[in-house]
């Protein structure tokens, strides 16, 4: 039951306290995708997160591997300039740790090596004495595969390794490894929780594990991986009553027409994308997911078969019905235009247009609602190895596509999302590549005039608003609501 | 709690009302304008009521182009339609239990049972003293032998009795195995597995199955007085294993077996095995190779329950308007006998409780909140328990959709749980919206909810293990407060009815020859045996 909204007085949730993730690892096993996706869901939940980079810390104070002393990352005996140097930039790190603590802040994941178990005892005791629970999470990797796809994907593309040869810099990155590893200490120590994850989320062993969130944050690491995949959006097509939720009608001859389209395309983006990576089309699927809704499942009824002139179901194309991914329900104001409802209802639709995420119209849901009514289809997304395509309403990309962006919640009900448009979503280390690439132009297309889409504002909030978007609100201005944290 | 988003989109400029008191000023001036004239003019919402509906379905007929695929979708008329289950058919997973006895392995085996259930997969326990004492029954109705089964049956120094506890260990996973290969989803081999070899030999076993994974769930509790209750509970519960033995010296055999166990018994530390190891409920937990979505699902859900004695309480909104009418769903305010209801509700509650702390959850729809509003705990508000989405329905009494769309109604008589209404939900639907409720409300101590008929139906179903065919049926009368109590084999009940009438919303399945009266009764009684009795 968790979505972004909520503020307590202290600034913490679920009675959990506070808690330091120390991340443990060898170089290149993924700790900065584990910690950057668990910070990404954590901030979803309403929980306020910071990833802290000892890599990114030192490379802001001191610059690049290049300015470095030549014994910087060679683990044995040091001169002491380069001790002073890495103290320093420790030293560094651990203030802004505490410094987000003091700042009302409850979860800090601090990224960095932590490979020896002096070093974790070292920190861990500090910040356990004052009353911060530390977790510790080990990132584990035997898989050579994995090992170097991170490298070349991610490390050499690192400031270190500006205007380097790549096949020197993978040479030189490895170097660092091996170096880590004749003094890396494998937890086993089991003085603070532990959670060791193996192959970025193939295995998971968990210790000492207490309460809501912390177990919350196993299920979430249970549930992650670092495959390389992407994650498609498109709208349904034009129904033939756009502005009911209620009727649940089924497409337009127009949306028909988008679908077969949508189809098409989808298929040709996916086909490039094979191409420019690499990748053997043979070894992947494509999984569609859609709602119960007709406009959405009929949208994606073209997958169902290979093609007018077979019927056979295409090879490793498996559409889904979801039931819990509906549009965001209008209640009362369904199928009434802005102008009826701010006639009918004046005081819910000034209510509304103040704030539109939270605010909810009678028997209706607000975005808030609707997020939680998506969050077990955000772990269910986070599984998904293969490529997904959702085909869905506005509301419940915008719901998702904020989730993968890390957008605040105010401004879930103005992104837009427009229909013939198909949103690409790469998830990749440091977070998301997403690109959206414009594919059809027919009626119900939102802005062309002619369609009858935005009489259905409440779905339809950004195309209403065109340009109004709210500006981010000042997390400390949200008044502290009283709510029960759990 | 992360519900009630009205909390927060309260506007600043008016600190003195609460949202509570903004929802019942809304409430309020609902019933207000209800009677405006200028309502009047409002456009009618898209519901089944009169002939829009039926008049767009039959004009989308004609408007219809084909698809371009082979097989076109259903074209859209009517109310609703039935939905088929999703397949689970590639979840086959034998959850292997380990642990001493009096560790609460049976009672681990028999939540996760209900939990899984519920969600509609196929579970079964296979419970090896079951069996034993099953067949024991069944030796002696055929030849009048008895077996004894006091400790030394259990002592590993006892050879022969060694021997036949293995072979009853291995039929009993036999029978697992074949089940699931008919089908079933997660079958539980409820033992105590207490050994390495044990445990090697269910992996060989299943791992000559393809398809098939284990998962090994250990319970181990070390908290004295968990240990003692459990053991007084085992040895005054009527165990056929005892049941010629004054309780002193039952309790003393059930001492010698725990005994027994504990001279072989090997915690897990088999660093391959796929395991979940659970200390003291509520208290610690470790996973090792916990891979796949049911797998993660069963280890989440486990690390949410613990074992602190308390009771939920449900109750339905008092009596309300449309409830008078005979309509349904809609946000009506309560009627006045509602209204008494609300008014009872306090001392009723408090008496059963005392000083206990409780919470009180209610959904968004005004009447619950009505319901609520003279209770002086703290209350949230949540949208997932708001009633079953009636869809084109809402507002309508079932006369009038019988007399509309007479087909679709029989439909939903005739399969209610899979039934969904257009633009609106089905049983099963809520069942999906209801988990993470279900999730909370295990982490929870003493709660009353204040529901809705759907709703409630859905959540005692889940407490009481009952089978979604009677889920809709489940009688959830108006004006009584359900009183449930945990205990290890399942839940006790108390009604409490206050004499206050209502109307009875109650629809029993139509020309059925099974009335709710027969939904088995269940207890929290454990069950000694595998099977009924032979004769």
């Amino acid at each position: 039951m968790v979505a972004p909204l909520y503020t307590t007085a202290s600034g913490l949730l679920f009675h959990a306290g506070k808690i330091l993730v120390l991340t443990v690892g060898l170089p290149a096993r993924g700790k900065t995708h584990i910690s950057r996706a668990l910070e990404r869901y954590l901030r979803w939940t309403g929980v306020k997160t910071q990833v802290v980079s000892l890599g990114d810390y030192r490379r802001k104070v001191i610059g690049s591997a290049q300015n470095l002393p030549s014994d910087y990352f060679t683990l044995g005996d040091k001169s002491p300039e380069t001790v002073a140097l890495r103290q320093k930039v420790s030293d560094g790190c651990e203030q802004l740790i505490w410094d987000f603590f003091n700042a009302q802040g409850q979860v800090v994941i601090y990224d960095a090596n932590n490979g020896t178990r002096e070093r974790r005892q070292d920190i861990a005791e500090r910040f356990s004495a004052a009353g911060i629970h530390v977790i510790i999470l080990e990132s584990l990797c035997d898989d050579e595969d994995i090992i170097l796809a991170n490298i070349r994907s991610v490390k050499i593309s690192s400031p270190d390794y500006r205007s380097w040869d790549p096949n020197k810099a993978v040479e030189d990155y490895y170097r660092r490894i091996r170096d880590h590893e004749v003094h890396y200490e494998p937890v086993e120590e089991t003085d603070f929780p532990f959670i060791r994850i193996k192959n970025v989320g193939e295995q998971i062993m968990v210790n000492n594990i207490r309460g809501y969130l912390q177990s919350r944050i196993v299920f979430f690491l249970m549930n992650i991986h670092n495959r390389f995949r992407t994650i498609y959006f498109a709208r349904s097509g034009q129904s033939l009553i756009e502005h009911s939720y209620k009727a649940d009608s089924d497409l337009s001859p127009a949306g028909w027409e988008y679908a077969e389209r949508l189809k098409d395309f989808v298929l040709e983006r996916r086909a490039k994308s094979f191409e420019q990576r690499g990748i053997d089309p043979s070894t992947r699927k494509l999984v569609i997911w859609t709602s119960a809704r007709r406009r959405s499942h009929h949208s994606a009824w073209p997958f169902l078969t290979t093609g007018p002139d077979d019927p056979s179901p295409p090879a490793k194309v498996k559409v889904m019905e979801r039931p819990q991914m509906s549009e965001i329900n209008p209640g009362v104001w369904d199928g009434l235009t802005p102008d009826e409802v701010r006639k009918y209802y004046p005081d819910e639709w000034n209510r509304f247009v103040k704030d539109p995420y939270a605010y909810r119209a009678p028997r209706a849901e607000s975005y808030h609602d609707l997020c939680v009514r998506l969050e077990p289809t955000l772990i269910e997304l986070e599984r998904q190895k293969e490529d997904l395509l959702i085909i869905g309403h506005a509301s419940v990309i915008r719901c998702i596509l904020a989730y993968l962006i890390g957008l605040p919640a105010s401004e879930i009900p103005a992104i837009e999302v427009a229909r013939g448009d198909l949103v690409e979503v790469v998830p990749t280390s440091y977070g998301v590549f997403s690109q959206a690439y414009h594919f059809w132009d027919g009626p119900g297309r939102s802005g062309d005039g002619g369609g009858t889409d935005e009489r259905n504002f409440y779905e339809n909030y950004a195309e209403d608003t065109k340009g109004k978007r709210r500006s981010e609100i000042d997390e400390n201005e949200v008044a502290p609501a009283a709510v029960a944290a759990i | 709690m992360q519900t009630n988003a009205e909390q927060s989109s309260s506007p600043p400029s008016s600190p003195q009302l609460s949202p509570r008191d903004l929802a019942h000023v809304d409430g309020a001036l609902h019933m207000h304008t209800i009677d405006d004239s200028s309502l009047q003019a409002r456009p009618a919402p898209f519901a089944a009521g009169g002939t829009r509906l039926k008049e767009f379905d039959q004009s989308a007929v004609s408007s219809r182009i084909p698809s371009g695929t082979a097989t076109p979708p259903i074209s859209v008329v009517g109310i609703g339609n039935k939905v088929a289950k999703p397949d689970y058919s590639e979840a086959k997973i034998v959850v292997a239990t380990v642990g001493l006895p009096a560790r609460g392995k049976s009672y681990l085996s028999n939540k996760l049972m209900r939990y899984l259930k519920w969600l509609e997969y196929d579970v079964k326990v296979f419970n090896v003293g079951q069996l034993r004492r099953s067949r024991a029954r069944q030796l002696a109705l055929t030849t009048g032998q008895r077996g004894s089964h006091n400790a030394d049956y259990f002592s590993h120094q006892n050879a022969e009795a060694t021997k036949l506890r293995d072979k009853l260990a291995e039929d009993s996973l036999e029978m697992l195995i074949q089940w699931l290969k008919d089908g079933g989803n997660v079958g539980i081999h409820d033992a105590t597995n207490s050994t390495r070899s044990r445990r090697q030999k269910i992996e060989r076993r299943v791992a000559k199955e393809k398809g098939i994974v284990v998962i090994f769930l250990e319970s181990v509790c070390d908290d004295p007085a968990v240990i003692a209750a459990n053991v007084a509970l085992k040895v005054s519960s009527g165990d056929p294993d005892y049941k010629d033995m004054s309780p002193e010296m039952a309790k003393a055999d059930f001492l010698r077996r725990i005994k027994a166990y504990e001279s072989v018994y090997e915690t897990i530390t088999e660093p391959h095995l796929s395991y979940l190891k659970i200390i003291n409920v509520g208290n610690q937990v470790t996973m090792n190779h916990i891979r796949g979505y049911l797998q993660s699902r069963i280890a989440f859900y486990l690390m949410n329950l613990h074992l602190k004695p308390r009771s939920i309480f449900m109750s339905r909104h008092g009596e309300s308007q449309y409830n008078v009418e005979g309509k349904i769903g809609g946000d009506s305010p309560l009627s006045k006998r509602g209204m008494a209801y609300a008014r009872a509700l306090p001392a009723l509650i408090t008496d059963n409780i005392g000083d206990a702390e409780l919470t009180v959850w209610t959904s968004t729809l005004q009447r619950t909140i009505q319901t609520a509003q003279l209770l002086t705990y703290n209350k949230l508000t949540w949208k997932s328990l708001d009633e079953l989405d009636a869809g084109v329905c809402d507002g309508m009494t079932y006369e009038e959709i019988e007399q509309a769309y007479p087909e679709d109604f029989a439909n939903r008589d005739e399969d209610k749980f899979n039934y969904r209404y257009r633009g609106g939900e089905s049983y099963r639907d809520v069942v999906v919206r209801l988990e993470p409720v279900i999730m909370e409300l295990e982490r929870q101590e003493n709660i009353l909810i204040i529901g809705h008929q759907a709703i409630l139906r859905c959540l005692y179903a889940y407490f009481h293990n009952l089978t979604q065919a009677d889920l809709p049926y489940i009688k959830i009368p108006l004006h009584t407060v359900i009183k449930l109590t945990p205990k290890a084999y399942g839940c006790d009940e108390e009604r409490y009815t206050l004499p206050i009438q209502a109307v009875d919303t109650h629809r029993p399945k139509p020309r059925a020859t099974k009335q709710p009266d027969d939904i088995p009764q269940t207890t929290s009684r454990r069950e000694y045996y595998a099977d009924p009795i032979v004769a």
